[in-house]
């Protein structure tokens, strides 16, 4: 298992220079021009030189391309073009809001689909899986932005129980219909996975075992159909957990959520090359933790498919 | 359900309900509560270039003097000023302002912040604005500081001299770039002054939380009136729906309403504040590239688009035709006659005589933008009933700027907002040679003619001879037609019943709160 954990880990050096050198490539290739979207409406072109030369970016590609490498292996994310802020320093601050969204949406998208998914399988009334698997369907198809506008028409202009929108610092109030409108896509396809996972399972022999032996019906649900059914949910959750953390444009856009993801969009349309090579660069990082932490969880659910050593 | 399952599902909606009693913001504080739907990115002068970093700057810092709602200029720092030697001159009588460390402003921070802008390794985009200044531009390019530009006679004195006369030059020391800054702050703060301005304005930052929410609160060291407000707040919200949302719930006590929902609030009764802004919307052609190189087929074009329909079913009426170039309010009468009404067929003819009977192909940019989506389809439809295949391209904002700047596009959708209340701010940098690519002159239009009475406008101090020269400079525009002239933008807001004062402004750093109270 160790060995498992550190072969990844080692993983995450070629990985990050992968994508530090693709990162770096794609700001030179994709049109516009960082020193222009800095300089406002009008300007003569003396000055654009100044700021690319303070910059950095009168240099060779080449050089810029080293002096790049040798800042990431400082640590150094550098400073943003636009606001002079270090990158890091950016990132630490948005990051948590992220995380909190994120996690929270998460919970709910977790918790919602299992339970909705288990009841539509489970349950022996055919009306309301219906139900359920129609909502899921809503669920997955509606864009987040229209679903962020009603929730925020229901619950805050005519129910006015919430606020609209903004981070509220940090209060719950404020987080509510974000993490709802941000699990909804997710909680739908949960749903839909865990019901034919569940389905799948109530066919197995190992239940009809279990029954034999005279299990209640809750531990069978529990202790052999859910886990059995959980394998395809953690993939899922940890796809959707893994963008969630770079931030999710549209939902923080709609809530004034002060998010990574606005802060790297912003980033991008201003061509503020630090911040949007930082960014990516810690995006890769949690991608790669939190495949790491998914693939690990399989084996605890499952000790069939543990990486290493595991144990029957 | 089983009982597991309902408990979690029970403690959830506990949990949200709990959270979310008594959550009604109060809005019976002295704080405006105020939306930005982008963030400033500095609230540094030397380099606040768009909108918003400009409109906060201006609230933190005083210059000398500055905007009232009407863009008239007032006096802010300085309490009285003299224009002498034909223009040259001008003598600034500074108040008793402080900055808000609490020191006194004195004439050494004018002259500081002054040559601060002009200075080469401050690297600022808005150096030009003090261009006027004698030696200013030597000093920019790096020679040394000439004593004669700006000069501090005593704590309260201060004496510019320009190069030549500038009539619109207190214009200049109105906008943000031109704010007075506190020296040791700045020197203590390098590129961070940005994020901790310290002006001696109406307002100082109180909280910056990013991408959330700016506060400002009075500054007790500001010489002018005394606000009776405890603050105001701008909340980031770059969703215009979100915004509507927020001042429905009495979050908000402005909003400005978007044009695709101005029929909503016309119907529901709801008393809109309105104002023409000082801003010009246009297809700009690429007059150096055939076939947008002959007047005859540019003039052909213009006659080819419905304009008036396009303002009254795409921008809902929130707009007037421009027939030229410099917004009404700044106009001096009589409005420029109309030379492009809608005709579709003097456009085939006059497309025939410019040798194109069968029309042609052409590509209009855009910035990615809904509405100038909208704008931009009507017009291609128009086009096409005159045989102009036109193509729609999309870039966003640092991709189009640059293409622009470079000449690449046919045409291009845009607009030029004034940075400060005068004819000269359309005319100059949008048609005088000098100001091809990134100067403003993105059309590439060169005229020696209007070159010639821009110029002597420029230096021109009688007020109706300046007028008449630059009606005769738009008029020449106007007949030459480098654009596809639309519109004059207008603005309506919707404010809480429980402000009072507030007007929208006509420049968009001309309201600093003054006399809004709650």
């Amino acid at each position: 298992m160790r060995t498992f954990i550190a072969k990844r880990l080692l993983l995450l050096v070629p990985i990050l220079f992968g994508v530090a050198t693709l990162t770096f490539i794609l700001m030179y290739v994709v049109p516009g021009d960082p020193v222009r979207a800095l300089a406002g409406e009008r300007y003569d072109e003396e000055t654009l030189e100044r700021m690319r030369t303070e910059l950095g970016l009168d240099r060779p590609l080449a050089v810029q391309y080293v002096v790049f490498l040798g800042r990431l292996a400082r640590f150094d994310l550098g400073r943003s073009f636009v606001t002079r802020r270090p990158v890091a320093e950016a990132i630490r601050e948005r990051f948590p809001r992220t995380l909190v969204l994120a996690l929270s949406a998460m919970c709910l998208a977790i918790v919602g689909g299992i339970a909705i998914g288990t009841v539509a399988a489970w349950g022996r009334r055919p009306v309301v899986s219906r139900i359920l698997m129609t909502f899921s369907l809503v669920g997955v198809s509606m864009p987040v932005f229209w679903l962020g506008l009603l929730l925020i028409y229901l619950f805050a202009i005519k129910l006015r129980v919430l606020p609209p929108s903004g981070y509220g610092g940090g209060s719950i109030r404020n987080l509510i219909l974000p993490a709802l409108t941000l699990s909804f896509a997710s909680m739908a396809t949960i749903a839909r996975v865990t019901r034919s996972g569940v389905l799948d399972a109530l066919g197995e022999d190992y239940v009809r075992t279990a029954r034999a032996k005279g299990l209640g019906e809750r531990i069978v649900l529990g202790k052999h159909v859910l886990r059995n059914a959980l394998i395809p949910v953690i993939t899922i959750a940890g796809a959707d957990f893994g963008s969630y953390l770079s931030g999710s444009v549209l939902t923080e856009s709609v809530f004034g959520w002060p998010g990574l993801g606005r802060f790297v969009v912003q980033a991008i349309l201003k061509r503020d090359f630090p911040v949007i090579q930082g960014a990516v660069l810690f995006m890769a990082v949690l991608f790669i933790l939190v495949n790491l932490a998914v693939d690990l969880s399989y084996g605890a659910i499952d000790p069939r498919i543990r990486p290493e050593g595991g144990k029957r | 359900m089983n009982g597991k399952l309902r408990t979690v599902v029970l403690t959830h909606l506990c949990a949200i309900v709990l959270a979310a009693s008594g959550c009604a913001r109060s809005g019976d504080d002295a704080t405006v509560r105020l939306a930005l739907q982008t963030e400033p990115t500095t609230l540094d002068p030397a380099y606040s270039v768009d909108f918003s970093s400009g409109r906060m700057a201006s609230l933190i810092h005083s210059n000398l003097v500055a905007f009232d709602p009407d863009a008239r200029v007032i006096s802010d720092l300085a309490r009285s000023w003299e224009i002498l030697d034909g223009g040259r001159r001008y003598v600034f009588h500074l108040g008793g302002a402080r900055f808000s460390t609490g020191r006194s402003v004195t004439a050494s921070d004018v002259v500081y912040s002054v040559r601060r802008l002009l200075d080469p390794e401050t690297v600022s985009p808005r150096w030009w604005l003090l261009k006027p200044l004698k030696g200013a531009a030597a000093f920019h390019g790096g020679a040394s500081w000439d004593d004669e530009s700006a000069r501090a006679i005593d704590d309260s004195t201060v004496v510019m001299r320009l190069e030549y006369p500038v009539a619109h030059f207190l214009g200049l020391l109105a906008m943000p770039a031109a704010g007075i800054v506190c020296r040791e702050e700045v020197e203590r703060l390098g590129k961070g002054y940005g994020r901790a301005p310290c002006g001696s304005g109406p307002w100082s930052l109180s909280a910056w939380r990013e991408g959330d929410e700016i506060l400002l609160v009075p500054n007790p060291g500001y010489s002018g009136r005394r606000t009776a407000l405890a603050g105001l707040s701008f909340r980031i919200i770059p969703e215009q729906m979100t915004q509507i949302a927020e001042f429905e719930v009495g979050s908000l006590d402005v909003l400005e309403v978007p044009r695709a929902e101005l029929e909503h609030w016309r119907a529901a009764g709801t008393p809109l504040l309105w104002r023409e802004e000082l801003r010009v919307v246009d297809i700009g052609f690429n007059t150096t590239k055939p076939p947008f190189s002959d007047p005859r087929v540019r003039r052909a074009l213009n006659r080819a688009v419905d304009v008036d329909k396009i303002i009254a079913h795409v921008l809902f009426g929130a707009g007037t035709r421009s027939r030229g170039v410099v917004p009404p309010s700044l106009r001096l009468p009589p409005a420029p006659a109309e030379r492009y009404p809608y005709d579709p067929a003097a456009a085939k003819a006059l497309l025939a005589e410019a040798g194109f009977p069968n029309g042609f192909s052409m590509e209009i940019w855009q910035r990615e933008n809904p509405e100038a989506g909208r704008v931009l389809e009507s017009v291609q439809g128009y086009l096409a009933d005159v045989g102009v295949t036109a193509k729609l391209v999309t870039r966003e904002w640092g991709a189009f700027k640059e293409a622009i700047d470079r000449g690449t596009p046919d045409a291009f959708f845009i607009d030029w907002i004034a940075d400060y209340p005068d004819a000269e701010n359309f005319l100059a940098p949008l048609f005088s040679s000098s100001n091809i690519g990134g100067g403003g002159n993105r059309t590439g239009y060169r005229n020696a003619r209007v070159d010639s009475i821009l110029d002597a406008a420029a230096t021109c101090l009688d007020d109706a001879k300046r007028g008449g020269l630059y009606r005769t400079a738009e008029g020449i525009v106007y007949e030459d037609a480098p654009w596809l002239f639309l519109w004059f933008p207008e603005k309506y807001e919707v404010v809480s019943p429980r402000l009072t004062g507030y007007r929208i402004p006509l420049i968009f750093n001309g309201q600093r709160f003054l006399d809004v109270g709650v």
